[in-house]
Formats: C-alpha cells, sequence, structure tokens
C-alpha cells in the first residue's frame, strides 16, 4: 500500500517520516493484537493436579451432572472468561471425617501417641466432650464416617464446607441416637444396634440436606467415662465371676448326675448279679438236691451224719484255729476266754492266746 | 487504508471481549449477586449465567457466597420444664436467600460474620425458649424413639426461621440440629456418683445372681441324682423280686424231701461262713470230735484238746 500512495502523490520528506512512522507503529498495534487474542484465548487453558477434578462452568453453570461434570487430571481448555470458568475440586476417593462432640479433649499428639489426657474429677463441658444416654449417664462416644460423593456439583457449589455439613449431620446423628440408648446398650450389649441406627441417621441427614453423598461405612467407638473405669471394670468382673460360679455349678451337676447314674447302673447290675446267682445257686441246689435225693431216702439218718462228717472235715482244713474244749470232770462247765486282737490276725500267725 | 481482513477481524473479536468485560459480568452457581448503581442497590441475580451491566465506577457488582454456611453457637446453659440444669449448642446450615436485604443489613465487606453475630442472638433465644418447654426426658429416653428429640430440633428451627424471616435479614435457615448436650460440670460430680452406685448394684445383681444360679443348678443336679438312685434301687429290688420268684419254682423239687433240703442248705451254709480266717471252737461231743470221747477209739484222743487247753 505504501508503493502505491507513493505511485499516486509524491510526497515530501517529512509526509514520508509519517508515513513510516505511522507504518511501524500500525504493524506494533497488529502484533499487539494478536498477542492479546491469542493471551485472551490461553487464558482458557487450565491444568488439573493429580488428585483433584474440576467442573466447568459455562455461564456460571456447570457443565455435566454428577460425576460426570469432573473433568479429570490433565491440561483443559475451556473458553475465555466471562463465557466458561472452572471450579478445581478436590472430591474423589473415600471422604472421611470423625465426630467431635462426644470425646474428652485430646491433642492430635496424644492421640497419635496412644497416649490419654489423665483424667480430671468432673468434665468441664467447654473442653470435654462426651453424650447423654438414655438413663441419663455420661459415656465418651466417637463416630467416624467413610462416605463418597455422589454429587461433586452440590457438594462443591451449594455447601460452603460440605464435609463440615456432614461432620454436623454426624454429631447429631451420634447425639440424638445416644439419648434414645441406655449406657449399658452403647458400651457393652447393643454396640451395632448403635453403630447402625448412627448410620442411619446420618444417611437419612445427608439426604434430607441433600449433601450429595453415599455413606460408604460407619464405625462408632465407645468407652465409659474414664473416671469410672474402675467402676465398669468392676461389673466386668463380677460378671466373669458369674460365669465361672454358673460353669462350676454345671460341671458339678454333670459330675453329679453321671456319677448317680453310674451308681444307679452299678445298683441294678449288682441286682442282676444278685439274681443270677441266687438263681444259679438254687437251681445248682436242686440239682445236688435231685442227685442225693435216691442216696438220702436209703438211711436218711446215716446220710446226714456221713455227709455232716464230711463237711465238718473240709470246714476244718480251711479253718485256721480249731480249738477242742475237753468236758470238765468235775461236772462244772468249763469256762474259755479269748482275746480277740483288735487287728485281725493275719494268716500264718499265731491270733490266739489264752 | 486497505485493511487485512484477518487483522479487522482480529480486532472486531477484542472489542467484543473488551465490550464483554466492560458491560457484562457472570453469575456463578455459588453465588448471589447485587449490582448497585452509583450505590444504590438496583437488582438481585440469584441464577447462575451471564448478564449486563454498566461499565465500573457506575454499577457495581457485590457478590455474596450463596453456598450453605455452617454455623454452631456455644454451649449456653437452660433450665428444662423439669428445673434441671442443661447445656446445649446448635449447628444451623444458612445461605443468603435475598442479597437486597442482606446488602441492605450487613453491607458488602465482612457481611457473613456480621450475619452469624445476628444469628447466633436469635439461637439463643430460640433455645432456651424452646428448652424451657421441655423436661429432660424428652431430650434423652429410650422409649419414645427420638420423636421428642426431632420435636425439639424442629422447634427450634421453627422459632429460628420464623425470627429470621420477620426480621428481614435476607437469610435462610436451611436446618439446625442439636451439636452438643451437657450438663454442668459441678452436676458430671453427681452423675458419676450415681453410676458408680448402679455399677455398684450391677455387680452386686451379678453376684447375687451368679450364686443363687449356681446352687440352683447344684441342687437340681443334686435331685436328679437322688432320683435316679431311688429309682435305682426300686429297680434293682424288683430285679432280686424276679430272682426269688425264678429260684421259687425250684421249691417243689425240694418238697420231695425237705430234711434233705434243709441238710443241703444248711451244709452249704455252715461250710460258706467258714471259709477263711476262723476259728472254731468245738467240743468233744460234735461229730467228728466225738471220737475223741471214746466211742469207737482212744489213744490219740488228747492231742487237740491239750494243746488247747495247754494254750489257754
Amino acid at each position: 500500500m505504501a508503493d502505491k500512495e507513493q505511485a499516486v502523490t509524491p510526497l515530501d520528506s517529512g509526509s514520508q517520516a509519517l508515513s513510516e512512522a505511522l507504518r511501524s507503529s500500525f504493524a506494533v498495534v497488529k502484533f499487539v493484537m494478536v498477542i492479546l487474542l491469542l493471551v485472551f484465548l490461553g487464558s482458557g487453558i487450565f491444568q488439573v493436579k493429580e488428585g483433584t477434578r474440576a467442573i466447568l462452568l459455562r455461564f456460571g453453570k456447570p457443565v455435566g451432572v454428577g460425576e460426570a461434570a469432573l473433568l479429570k487430571p490433565g491440561l483443559h481448555w475451556s473458553l475465555p472468561y466471562p463465557i466458561d470458568d472452572h471450579q478445581i475440586v478436590s472430591v474423589t476417593g473415600i471422604q472421611k471425617v470423625t465426630s467431635v462432640a462426644g470425646w474428652y479433649a485430646v491433642t492430635p499428639a496424644q492421640r497419635a501417641s496412644g497416649m490419654e489426657p489423665p483424667p480430671t474429677s468432673t468434665l468441664n463441658p467447654a473442653n470435654d466432650g462426651y453424650v447423654l444416654t438414655a438413663d441419663e449417664n455420661i459415656a465418651h462416644a466417637e463416630a467416624t464416617l467413610s462416605y463418597r460423593i455422589s454429587d461433586p456439583v452440590g457438594y462443591t457449589f451449594d455447601f460452603r464446607n460440605a464435609s463440615n455439613a456432614v461432620q454436623n449431620a454426624l454429631d447429631d446423628a451420634l447425639l440424638s441416637t445416644a439419648a434414645r440408648y441406655r449406657v449399658d446398650d452403647i458400651l457393652r450389649n447393643d454396640r451395632i444396634g448403635f453403630r447402625e441406627t448412627v448410620r442411619r441417621r446420618v444417611s437419612e441427614l445427608a439426604d434430607q440436606r441433600n449433601l450429595g453423598i453415599v455413606v460408604e461405612q460407619c464405625t462408632v467407638e465407645s468407652i465409659p467415662p474414664r473416671q469410672l473405669r474402675d467402676a465398669f471394670n468392676e461389673v466386668l468382673k463380677a460378671e466373669v465371676n458369674r460365669n465361672i460360679a454358673l460353669s462350676d455349678a454345671r460341671s458339678y451337676a454333670n459330675q453329679t448326675t453321671n456319677k448317680a447314674s453310674a451308681d444307679a447302673q452299678g445298683k441294678i447290675n449288682l441286682a442282676e448279679t444278685d439274681r443270677a446267682q441266687l438263681v444259679n445257686e438254687i437251681s445248682s441246689r436242686a440239682k445236688q438236691f435231685s442227685d442225693l435225693l435216691p442216696n438220702y431216702r436209703q438211711n436218711p439218718s446215716l446220710f446226714a451224719q456221713q455227709r455232716l462228717t464230711e463237711t465238718v472235715g473240709r470246714v476244718l482244713t480251711n479253718v485256721q484255729d480249731k480249738i477242742l474244749v475237753p468236758e470238765s470232770t468235775d461236772g462244772h462247765p468249763r469256762q474259755l476266754w479269748y482275746n480277740f486282737n483288735r487287728e485281725l490276725p493275719k494268716p500264718n500267725l499265731d491270733g490266739q492266746s489264752k | 487504508m486497505r485493511r487485512n481482513p484477518l487483522i479487522l477481524f482480529i480486532g472486531l473479536v477484542l472489542v467484543i471481549i473488551f465490550g464483554f468485560l466492560l458491560f457484562s459480568f457472570q453469575v456463578r452457581k455459588s453465588e448471589v449477586v447485587l449490582v448497585t448503581t452509583f450505590g444504590q442497590p438496583r437488582k438481585p441475580y440469584t441464577e447462575p449465567g451471564l448478564y449486563f451491566r454498566l461499565p465500573w465506577g457506575i454499577q457495581m457488582v457485590h457478590r455474596f457466597d450463596q453456598r450453605v454456611q455452617n454455623f454452631e453457637d456455644q454451649l449456653a446453659e437452660g433450665l428444662t420444664r423439669d428445673g434441671k440444669n442443661l447445656l446445649t449448642s446448635v449447628y444451623v446450615g444458612w445461605k443468603i436467600s435475598d442479597p437486597s436485604l442482606f446488602f441492605a443489613k450487613f453491607g458488602g465487606g465482612d457481611a457473613i460474620p456480621e450475619a452469624e453475630k445476628h444469628l447466633k442472638q436469635v439461637l439463643g433465644g430460640a433455645k432456651s425458649a424452646v428448652v424451657g418447654k421441655h423436661p429432660l426426658t424428652d431430650f434423652v429416653s429410650a422409649s419414645d424413639n427420638g420423636t421428642n428429640y426431632l420435636n425439639i430440633e424442629n422447634e427450634i428451627l421453627g422459632a429460628v426461621q420464623t425470627q429470621v424471616k420477620s426480621s428481614g435479614y435476607g437469610v435462610e435457615i436451611q436446618f439446625l440440629g442439636l451439636k452438643r448436650l451437657a450438663i454442668p460440670e459441678q452436676v458430671t460430680q453427681q452423675v458419676f456418683d450415681e453410676m458408680t452406685k448402679e455399677r455398684q448394684v450391677l455387680v452386686k445383681a451379678s453376684e447375687a445372681e451368679g450364686e443363687a444360679e449356681a446352687s440352683k443348678i447344684k441342687s437340681l443336679a443334686d435331685r436328679n441324682a437322688a432320683e435316679m438312685l431311688t429309682k435305682a434301687e426300686g429297680e434293682a429290688t424288683q430285679i432280686r423280686a424276679l430272682g426269688e420268684a425264678e429260684a421259687a419254682k425250684y421249691l417243689p423239687v425240694f418238697q420231695q424231701e425237705p430234711d434233705l433240703a434243709n441238710l443241703i442248705f444248711r451244709l452249704n451254709a455252715l461250710e460258706g461262713t467258714l471259709k477263711e480266717r476262723s476259728i472254731l471252737i468245738f467240743d468233744r461231743t460234735t461229730p467228728p470230735f466225738d471220737l475223741f470221747t471214746g466211742n469207737y477209739s482212744s489213744g490219740s484222743t488228747n492231742r487237740y484238746g491239750k494243746g488247747s487247753a495247754g494254750s489257754k
């Protein structure tokens, strides 16, 4: 274009210089314009770091619904503001919150090292959290909730601090559930029921409030006040003792019945033996009787005499001591003194005296 | 001057962009916006989108976070209907619902803490009013399934909502719940004493129950054992009787010659009793020692007798 102008009107040196200046400034302006456009377009580039996600907003409205709205880590380009905008969020994976309302004051360092602060004689509500139970007792309880964010858009754009809102709901659930359970149920008898009720209640609250989360897991730890640990342990000990006493009694019962049943069987067996013996004996006597009967009938008195003599003879071989008392000569009956040893005389020992 | 069309286009785009930046603003989903013209509130924008405005200096854009804010108040002591001291603190989820009202009340700067200060007062009033209407058993009870607890929360929520609405702060309470329930520190000692007593009762109960149950079990076992033995004895007697009945069958055999039967039994008895370690003392009339009386012979007669008599 400069050539053309030159061709039409020859210029003096002044206007030529002006034209030169204009031309160069036009070039600068052109350059600046291109740079501006590039910068403007480039302002839509953003990076999503590992472990985070981004939500794209077009005219202020999130693009996409639910988890589809999340942009993965990496470089992204959007139209520049004020058309598009983006919001970096960290809503991935399992989130965790722990209730604060129900536990005694403990610093993170103490917690990490497993130490606990020494119990004070009273609980100052400003420092120490606890729950009131249905029977107006005090207990410590701590709930830990693991949840997944099912609606990242709502979680991010509807709540200034959604995890805090979840924590409040968790504290609420813990507190209201504890107020319905007796201290023994919370601490021992119905821990699972207590935990499940807390879980149900916190899910309910999260749904009511559109927190956009799904509860994955809820654990509840509960302990008696540390000031009363001994008293609670005493109860446990007493219960252990009771169980020991009961199992002792049961084993005694077993033993007694077993022994009795053995004894009873013994008695019956003995009776059976006696019966068999009696019958055997009688039957053998009967046989003996039948065998002897013909001989006896021939001469009963001789037979009897014979038998007696025979038997006495047999008996005498077995008898240890035999004493024959001769008839007295003076007609008076003889007196015989016999001193029984306290101990039974042993065989082959002389147990006889006087 | 002839212009390059590309450069013209770029220039046009830049002008549009510049115009956009100057004459428009974006309302994000998380925000509400109030536009003021020379400081005078004009129009609230509560829906996300792109809106037009006059340039900076004429119209100002005030942005407010319209997300739900968490706020919890301090523990405060109140008296329940049955005269018990109860400390409560509540949490609320609240948000800005009307930016013009909110701006008018709290201004554009540190508006949220300012608003929360007001909220705190409202909460305190509502709380103590509601707590005073309920006995402690409405807060803690094993029997009512938590309905009263919910009612209390809802009553406080209702009271706060009404008051917030009527005072025109441009805020809205989304939800409310009890964050803490506590009793005054001095009272905890009493509760601990009560609890200790309860524990002692449980210990006693456990012990007593154990003893009672154990002795029940034992005595039942003893009874069963005795029953078993008695039953067995009865059976044994029956068995023996059976035996005797069987034995009695042999009676006719013996009846053929009762004398012989007697003789046999007596002899057997005699033999049976004198098996071992017996000492037998005779006089000379007992057979076979009647031989010593000289009935049939003499001679060695005196040997036993003398030995016996000599040791006397």
